[in-house]
This record gives structure tokens, sequence and C-alpha cells, in this order.
């Protein structure tokens, strides 16, 4: 079976349901007891387990189905949840991370079987059961070793056969028993999808309309709404009542396309209601249901004779799986997947739509003929076009959330390398941001949150001498501020002691001991982040390589961010990042310079002075202005572009005034056009050398503008 | 060219006008030729780039292949073009060539492999010299044409 074309999804969800898991286990250390949590964890380890099957990755399945028993021990209360199991499912969690990592880079799991975590969760099994007496033990693990083959289990079994499944209520049954009064016959039918159908909930729905022709549909399970959700797997069985015979009720079935197999039998109402078959304990059991086959293949011919009986079940055994389809599923968002450079694509349409718009503001200007109803139009447009760009936008912008939830998991673990006490909490997980900035902000959060967790935070006798709460906290807070997002990470710890960085960045020699004795504490701070620099007296497992602040920045800096850092010795640290919402598109001011066009992010401005020249005074040969108590050094723009300014130096100088953290600048240009929403583009690989331009516009006339970059400036 | 072969053993160059010579460029680097348009001019640069345009959208960068090769700087013309290559590592740039002449089609026996020993640097930018109705192209080896200088 061809399964490459699923294994983008496959990944995807797995990824999914481990994050799931991993925040339930979590919740669930702190509340043992929750029922809730139990369901939603067996639910993704169950899911979890039906994908691995399917995508036959039997390793990963296997784990998965263990992890499944013990968590179904658990939901029937036969096993208690402790320390060691939690430790335990963890460490599964990550054996299966580590399934899923080997299967995207290889497309195979890997020769892993982890027997060891297996026996450790038999063990948990076996230490459970043993408090309980009880038929359970021996109907379960039998139960579900039917289950993991999948595909090919249903051909020994009467797996196939799921209609046995469905549990009639009281309605249902007394309508069935009318209809066999009336001389009509009862079926019970499976359909099987076939693996690669794409459109289920269709071909479901096109079974539906074919069976209806001559039959009437009494139960459906999954039910009806949930097939129409595509909330199946490959299979759906049904109750029909009918005239016909069961050979055409099964051909119209079949009829449909993309349909592997529908198996069918006639019912007996009467055993069917009073055991509530499960098909797993069913198939233990010899049976009384007659059944005419109508499978056509060969080798299913043979399960044929396996008749699926109708007795008493062993009441625990059947408990857990009748519950599933009960469990009060979480309410989902209806969503499609999209492939992100279609995503890609419209926002360059978007752009391109957007330029097209700038030109008509243009070419209207220009005409001088504008008329009222083509300024309103334009208006209209521009509207229209700013819209659908915070839309495309929007499409693109993915809560922090599937980031920051590994979060918890992280320090927990940290907690125990690390024997200190503490406690992460979170808040602003839904703030959203671009897909790729998400994607690539976990590696520097991860870093930070290690910093505070390794060297923030004290030992806990540190703490209780210096009179704080013997848990550390670290704080993880997201919000949008603007057009910017900021992620902040808090420690109540120690803060940065600026006399030590000091004295190591002297010993290391990145300062020599005069500049020591005038950096300021922010300067020192941000020795920090130079590469190599590490203040931890032993490099830990954790953190203390020294390669980690360097590349928090760098990172943060390639998404167009920034990071700064304040602390106070003694009482914390807080790392702040800020990211723009969006890379694509933003506000610039354009600017005139040598009659060349530069535009300049708005985001970096400040304000716009006008100078007078006489202002301009001269400190280590270096123009400055002073500006409300500030002394702002001036760029000469024209000079660093290589261009004649075009402007009498006896006018006053026009000057943008930017600022990077808590630097400012005054860049002077020549005159100022005006604020305009900018598409930017990137002037690719082959001009690469001119590090102050950060990109190129297309302007409304057609015209490149470039895009110059302030922070470089600075 | 009247006749175009398209049988194995032959490739089809652009034949373009630099100076008082004649180059082929192998037609399959070529994406589209452009009317000479506003070049934006990007500075601390090296002199041979002469800045980017607009290319239906995308902004492409344009080096002046006479400055290159150590030509005389282009003097804009009526008949000057930009061609657009499409290159498999520096992605897509425009050249600027005086004039666009023909596309001819050669056999592979009427290209003559130069030896690369040549210390004239101008000729580091070909990879042949095509015979053609009696008059000579060289032919142009856009990867060293392109390459940044280091």
């Amino acid at each position: 079976m061809d399964v490459s074309q699923y294994l983008e999804i496959f990944l995807d969800e797995t990824n999914e349901h481990l994050q799931n898991l991993n925040t339930q286990i979590l919740s669930l250390e702190q509340d043992p007891e929750n029922m809730d949590t139990i369901n939603e964890i067996f639910r993704a380890a169950h899911s979890l387990k039906g994908m691995a099957g399917t995508m036959g990755y039997k390793r990963m399945q296997t784990l998965t189905h263990d992890m499944e028993n013990v968590f179904s021990e658990v939901r029937n209360g036969n096993i208690k949840v402790n320390a060691g199991m939690i430790d335990v499912l963890f460490q599964c969690l990550d054996a299966l991370e580590e399934y899923n990592t080997n299967i995207r880079e290889s497309s195979d799991e890997g020769t892993n079987d982890n027997e060891p975590l297996i026996k450790q969760l038999n063990d948990i099994m076996n230490g459970g059961e043993a408090a309980d007496s009880g038929a359970a033990k021996e109907a379960k693990p039998e139960a579900y070793a039917a289950k993991p083959e999948g595909k090919d289990a249903d051909k020994d079994s009467g797996e196939g056969r799921k209609w046995l499944d469905i549990t009639l209520n009281d309605n249902q049954q007394t309508v069935l028993r009318e209809a066999v009064k009336q001389g009509k016959k009862v079926y019970g039918l499976t359909v099987k999808v076939h693996e690669s159908c794409i459109l289920k909930a269709a071909r479901a729905f096109l079974v539906f309309k074919a069976i209806e022709e001559n039959s009437e549909i009494i139960v459906s399970n999954p039910s009806a709404q949930d097939i129409e959700d595509e909330k199946f797997e490959l299979d759906f069985s049904l109750v029909v009542i009918s005239d016909a015979s069961l050979d055409k009720v099964i051909a119209a079935a079949k009829g449909v396309s993309e349909i592997e197999d529908v198996l069918g039998g006639v019912m007996d109402i009467e055993a069917a209601s009073a055991a509530e078959t499960h098909q797993d304990t069913a198939a233990l059991a010899a049976g009384t249901v007659m059944e005419t086959a109508a499978q056509t293949s060969a080798e299913e011919s043979t399960a044929q004779t396996s008749v699926p009986a109708a007795t008493s079940a062993p009441p625990a055994a059947k408990k857990a799986p009748a519950n599933k389809p009960a469990a009060n599923k979480p309410v989902v968002n209806r969503t499609v997947r999209v492939d992100i450079e279609k995503l890609d694509t419209l926002m360059n349409l978007v752009s391109e739509l957007i330029i097209a718009k700038n030109s008509l503001v243009s070419a209207s200007a220009m005409s001088g003929t504008s008329s009222q109803a083509v300024n309103e139009q334009i208006e209209y447009l521009e509207s229209v076009t700013t819209s659908l760009h915070e839309s495309v936008m929007k499409v693109r912008m993915v809560p922090i959330e599937s980031t920051v939830n590994k979060f918890p998991r992280m320090v927990r673990d940290l907690q125990k390398k690390l024997g200190k006490k503490m406690e992460l909490y979170m808040s602003g997980e839904d703030t959203e941001l671009d897909r790729t900035v998400v994607d690539q902000i976990g590696d520097p959060l991860m870093h930070l949150l290690r910093n505070a967790a390794d060297h923030g935070l004290e030992s806990a006798e540190v703490r209780k001498e210096r009179g704080k709460p013997e848990v550390g906290s670290i704080f993880l807070d997201a919000y949008q501020d603007g057009n910017n997002v900021v992620i902040e990470v808090r420690d109540d710890g120690n803060g940065i002691d600026t006399e030590a960085v000091k004295n190591k960045a002297i010993e290391r020699g990145v300062i020599t001991p005069e500049q020591g004795e005038n950096m300021s504490e922010k300067e020192i701070t941000n020795l920090l982040f130079n590469a190599g620099f590490s203040t931890a007296k032993v490099v830990s497992d954790v953190s203390g390589r020294g390669v980690g602040l360097d590349v928090v920045k760098s990172m943060i800096e390639s998404l167009s961010g920034e990071v700064e850092v304040k602390s106070k010795l003694g009482e914390g640290s807080s790392w702040i990042i800020r990211l723009p919402l969006t890379l694509a598109i933003i506000q610039a001011l354009m600017v005139d310079i040598g009659n060349e066009k530069y535009a300049i992010s708005l985001g970096s401005i400040q304000t716009i002075e006008d100078i007078s020249p006489a202002d301009v005074k001269l400190v280590q040969a270096k123009e400055v202005i002073q500006l409300r108590d500030l002394v702002i050094p001036l760029i000469r723009l024209n000079e660093i572009l290589d261009i004649e300014s075009k402007k009498d130096p006896n006018e006053n100088l026009v000057v943008v005034i930017v600022k990077k953290g808590d630097k400012y600048a005054g860049l002077v240009v020549d005159e100022l056009i005006g604020q305009q929403e900018i598409v930017i583009k990137s002037l690719g690989k082959y001009i690469s050398k001119c590090k102050i331009i950060s990109g190129a516009t297309v302007l409304g006339d057609g015209e490149v503008a470039l895009i110059l970059d302030a922070n470089t400036l600075i | 060219m009247e006749e175009l072969k398209v049988a194995s053993e032959t490739t089809q160059f652009i034949v373009i006008q630099l100076g008082d010579e004649q180059y082929g460029i192998d037609i399959k680097y070529i994406d589209n030729i452009v009317r000479m348009q506003h070049i934006t001019r990007v500075p601390k640069v090296d002199a041979y780039l002469k800045g980017v345009i607009n290319l239906r959208g995308e902004v492409i960068p344009v080096m002046s292949i006479r400055i290159k090769m150590g030509l005389e700087p282009d003097v804009e013309t009526k008949s000057s073009r930009i061609i657009i290559l499409k290159m498999e590592q520096q992605g897509t740039i425009g050249i600027i060539v005086d004039e666009v002449k023909e596309v001819v089609t050669l056999e592979n026996d009427q290209i003559e492999k130069i030896a690369y020993d040549s210390k004239d640097e101008k000729d580091n930018f070909l990879c042949g010299i095509g015979k053609c109705d009696g008059s000579l192209i060289s032919l142009l080896d856009l990867n060293s044409v392109v390459l940044e200088n280091v």
C-alpha cells in the first residue's frame, strides 16, 4: 500500500497528538484523578496507534498500543496514576518523538524497539491488575491483540464485521422488531472505503444514498454526523431494514467507486440487543448469528467461517471500548490543511495587487483629470486591498501555542535534572504570529528558558536564605504590542551579576579593563550576546556552553526581531523578544536623497525633525544634534550611499530620527516623499554585499526603490 | 537562420553585439529579453553591478557585461537591451548588451573549443568560438560571466 502521500499529514497529526499527550500527561501529574484528562490521553494514544498502524510503522504502533493499554486500565480504575508511571509515560513520548523524527528524516521509523519501555509499561499493567480481580485481565490483551494488525487482522477474525459492534438502543430495537414482524429483513453492513480515497465523507454519502434506494438505514456507526465530518477511519457500519435481498443491498453499496469492500449479514436483533455486541469479545466465542457472506475476495472468505457471537461478554472488557464513541470529543473547528507554499503564492499575488493599486493611485494623480468618481473608486479599492492583505496575513498566522506547549514538559524535566524547584507560568499562548516565525522561534525561546532555569534560578537553599519562596518561578508571556509581538521570558532568580560579566569579558579579552570602567550596566548585559560567552562556572548538560545567547540573538534578528535583557541583581531578569507581525508588507516612509528614492521602515522611525545647520555640533569630529536632552549622532545618508545631495548646505536639514533599542540616530535626507505601504522584495543572492539595504520594493510607477535598514546604520 | 535543425548535436545561440564583436549566448539560459529601462542604482556594490530593475513585480539585479569584461562602459542606445538570464546558482540576472542580432543554430562541429590557458582575462569568459556563415561568434561562458568577483 502506498502511503507516502499521507506522510506529511501523518507527521503533522502525530506531532499534534504527541503535543496533546505531553500537555495532558503534565496536567494528569497535577490532578491524577481527572477523568477528562485520562479520556483525552486515551483518545490521543488510540489515534496515534491507529495512524501508525495504517502507515505501517509497527514499532511505533506496538509502543502506543501498550501505552493505550495502560491508559485504559487507568480509565477503568484498575491502576492509580503515580509519579513512576508518569515518568515512564514521558519516556514513551520521547521514544515516539524519536520515531517521528526518524520518519520525518528517512520515512522509516528506525530499529529501536524500545523494549525496556514496553516492559515497564507491562509491569505497570500487571501491577495494576494485581490489585484488581476479574475477567478483564484475560480478555483485554487478547481483545487488543486483534486490533493492531489493522487491515491484515480482519482476515482471520471478525474484525471486518464491525456492524456487530453496533449497540442498539431501545427505540432502535423496537423499530427493528417491527420491521421483522412486517416481513422485512434486517441486515448489518460494514463498508470499507479504499485506503487511497480522499473524500471519504463524500463516498460514504454516496453509499448512504445507494443503500437508501431500497432500504432504510436505522443505525450507523460512527454516527451519520461523524461520517459527514469524516470522523471515521476506513470503514463504517450500518444496520438497515430492507425488502431486498442482502446481495442486492451489498451490490448497491459496492456500486459506489472507491469502496473497497462491503461485508454484510442478516442481523439477529435479539442477540444483538441482549449483548451490546462488541467485535473484539465477540470474536472470541462461538456465535449464533447466521451469515450470508458477501465478500468476493478469496482470502477473505475464510472469515465466513468465524461466526461472531453475541454471548454476554466479560463486563470489564467491553466497558472501555464501549465508552469510546460516547466520550465527549473536543469541539474541533472545521479546518483545511493548506500547503504553506500555496499561501506564499497567495501572499505574492496580494503583493502584486498592492503594487498595481499603488500604480493606479499614482497614475490618476499624474493624469490630473481625477474625477470624484475615480477617486472614490480608488479609495474603495484601497480599503479592499488593505483588508485583503490583512486577511491573507491572518491566514498565515498561527498561535504560538504549538511552539510553547512543549515548554512545561521541558521545565519539568529540567527540574529533575537540575535538582531545583521551579514552576513555569505561561500567558498569551493564543498570541498569533506568522507561521514561519512561529516555527523558528521555538529554539531561541528554549535557550532562554534553559538559561533562566540553569543560571537564573538559585537552588532551593539559597532561595530560602534570601527570603524567596523555595519554588522558583519562570514566566513566559506573549502579547501583541502595536505591529509587534512581544515574548517575554522572566525569572525571579538571581539576575545578572554585571560585575561578574564584566570581569569575565575582560578575562576573555572581549573588552579592555578601561572599556569596562566606562560601560553602563546595559552595555555590560549586552555583552552576554557575544559569541563564546558563558559565565556559568561549570559547563552543564542544560546550558553553559556559551553558544546559547549569541545564537538566540542572531536567530531572532534573522526574523527581523530584536531581543533585549533587563535584569536586577538578586531579583531576577527578563528577556524581551520583539517580533514583527508580518515580514512581507510594511508601512514605510519614502524619502528622496539626491534624486534617488529610498524607503525607511516606519517601525524604526521615532520622529522627523527640521534642524537648522547652526544646531549641528561636533563631538569627537562627529556631527551630533541635541534634541530634548538627547545627544543624537547625525548620519548623512548621501555620504553613506555615495550620492551628491542636491540640497543647499545652508538650508535646514530634514532629519529622520530612528531608534534601535535605546540608541538613536538622525538620518539626514534631502526630502520627504510620504508614507506608503510597501511590499518587501529580496534583492536576491546576487546582491548581498550591501548591508545597509535590507531589500527593495516596487513603487507605483514601476520603479524600484531600495529599503534602508536603519538598524545597521546605528 | 531560415532552417532550424533540431538534432541532438546542435545548440541554439542568441547572437548579441558588444562593441565590435559578436557574442553568442546559449539559449537555454535565456528567460527573456527586455528593452532598456530605468535601473535603480544599488550603493556599495561592485561597479559592474548596475543596479536592479522591476520585471513584472520581481526585483532583478542587472550587470554590465562590458564593465565585467573590461570594455568601455555602456552607452545606452535605442538598440540596447537587457537579457534576463536564469542561472542555476545565482538565480535570475539581467545583462546589458548593445544589440540583439539573431538566433543561430550551431552544430557541434561548428564550435571550436578554446584552450583555457589564455592569460588574457577577456578570454576567460568564453567557452568556444562558433563558425557560422563565414563569421566568427565568441560563445560566452555565462557561468564565469556572472560569477561574482571575489
